[in-house]
């Protein structure tokens, strides 16, 4: 596979290192990660870089996670572009909201490495 | 483990105060996120907690049908140690890095914890986390009535969390 370049947006700098430890282990070993720490951070990010995935929280100061998906569909910054909700915010109420906003997938924290694998790496091959 | 809830609270709301719940979001989040073996230990380890380094609190507050806070208590050694598992780096001080990742596995635990306790899974919502460290203080969580506290343990890693509540309201009836 050729680079994938990843926007990870979480307003905790450790569980954004983590994210992306957790891709490579997963099996992108050719990872290009790019990082911000709340959902306005992250369309400014879109706007000059193009990416292949997102990975994003939902509880995040600024913009949450949410908003920042509504934003980015009626904003079309990344059209195609598989989105990922990674959050502690697992209700099943808030697992229809991500998924009503766009969202691919919803997966609570904590999270496994085999529940990137076989949740993420997927939405690459058919990206 | 000390449980401050009082008789009729935990007969309308079991849930609440069952440390099994507490201990399996521990032990979940601890599982996956560090890859230890976390498990209840018997008493709060408050004279391990207290070192020259100082003690690091992280809080998470709780909303909706409960108002209250998810309080996770360690001494600097013991947060240094668990960041740097969950984070595979190691840390010789107390950074913004620590304070940071500390907060992240107070957050994970609440939401385990809810996740786990029926009736509040749907209609109760974190906080972002505030995490204070140093030495010589006291936190003070106002009008916050009951209490389910427990301490921790994985290699020599001690650490308590503690839920706190001041009461629980209905939840509102859902509108189409």
């Amino acid at each position: 596979m050729s680079e994938v370049r990843v926007l990870i947006v979480d307003d905790s700098s450790v569980m954004r290192k983590i994210v992306e430890r957790s891709l490579r282990q997963a099996g992108l070993d050719s990872l290009l990660a790019y990082e911000a720490s709340n959902g306005a951070d992250a369309l400014e990010t879109l706007k000059s870089k193009p990416v292949d995935l997102i990975l994003t929280d939902i509880n995040m100061p600024s913009m949450d996670g949410l908003e920042f998906l509504r934003q980015l569909r009626s904003q079309d910054l990344a059209p195609g572009v598989p989105v990922v909700m990674i959050t502690t915010e697992a209700s099943l109420d808030r697992a229809k909201q991500a998924l009503a906003a766009g969202a691919q997938y919803f997966i609570p924290k904590p999270f496994s490495i085999e529940q990137i694998r076989a949740r993420v790496l997927p939405l690459l091959k058919t990206a | 483990m000390k449980c401050t809830t009082p008789q009729c609270l935990q007969e309308t709301h079991p849930g609440l105060c069952d440390a099994k719940n507490l201990d399996a979001g521990v032990e979940e989040v601890f599982g996956m996120m560090l890859g230890v073996n976390c498990r209840r230990i018997a008493d709060a380890p408050a004279a391990e907690m207290e070192t020259e380094q100082g003690i690091v609190t992280a809080v998470i507050g709780l909303g909706g049908v409960l108002s209250g806070a998810c309080v996770l208590r360690c001494s600097a050694r013991a947060a240094m140690r668990m960041v740097g598992r969950m984070a595979g780096m190691v840390f010789a001080e107390v950074d913004e890095m620590v304070e940071d990742g500390i907060g992240e596995i107070c957050n994970m635990v609440a939401g385990a914890w809810r996740n786990k306790v029926p009736e509040l899974a749907a209609s109760c919502g974190l906080s972002v986390p505030a995490v204070v460290s140093g030495s010589g203080y006291n936190l003070h969580l106002q009008a916050l009535e009951f209490q389910l506290q427990c301490a921790y343990g994985f290699e020599d890693v001690r650490f308590t969390v503690s839920i706190a509540y001041g009461g629980l309201s209905q939840p509102k009836p859902r509108t189409a």
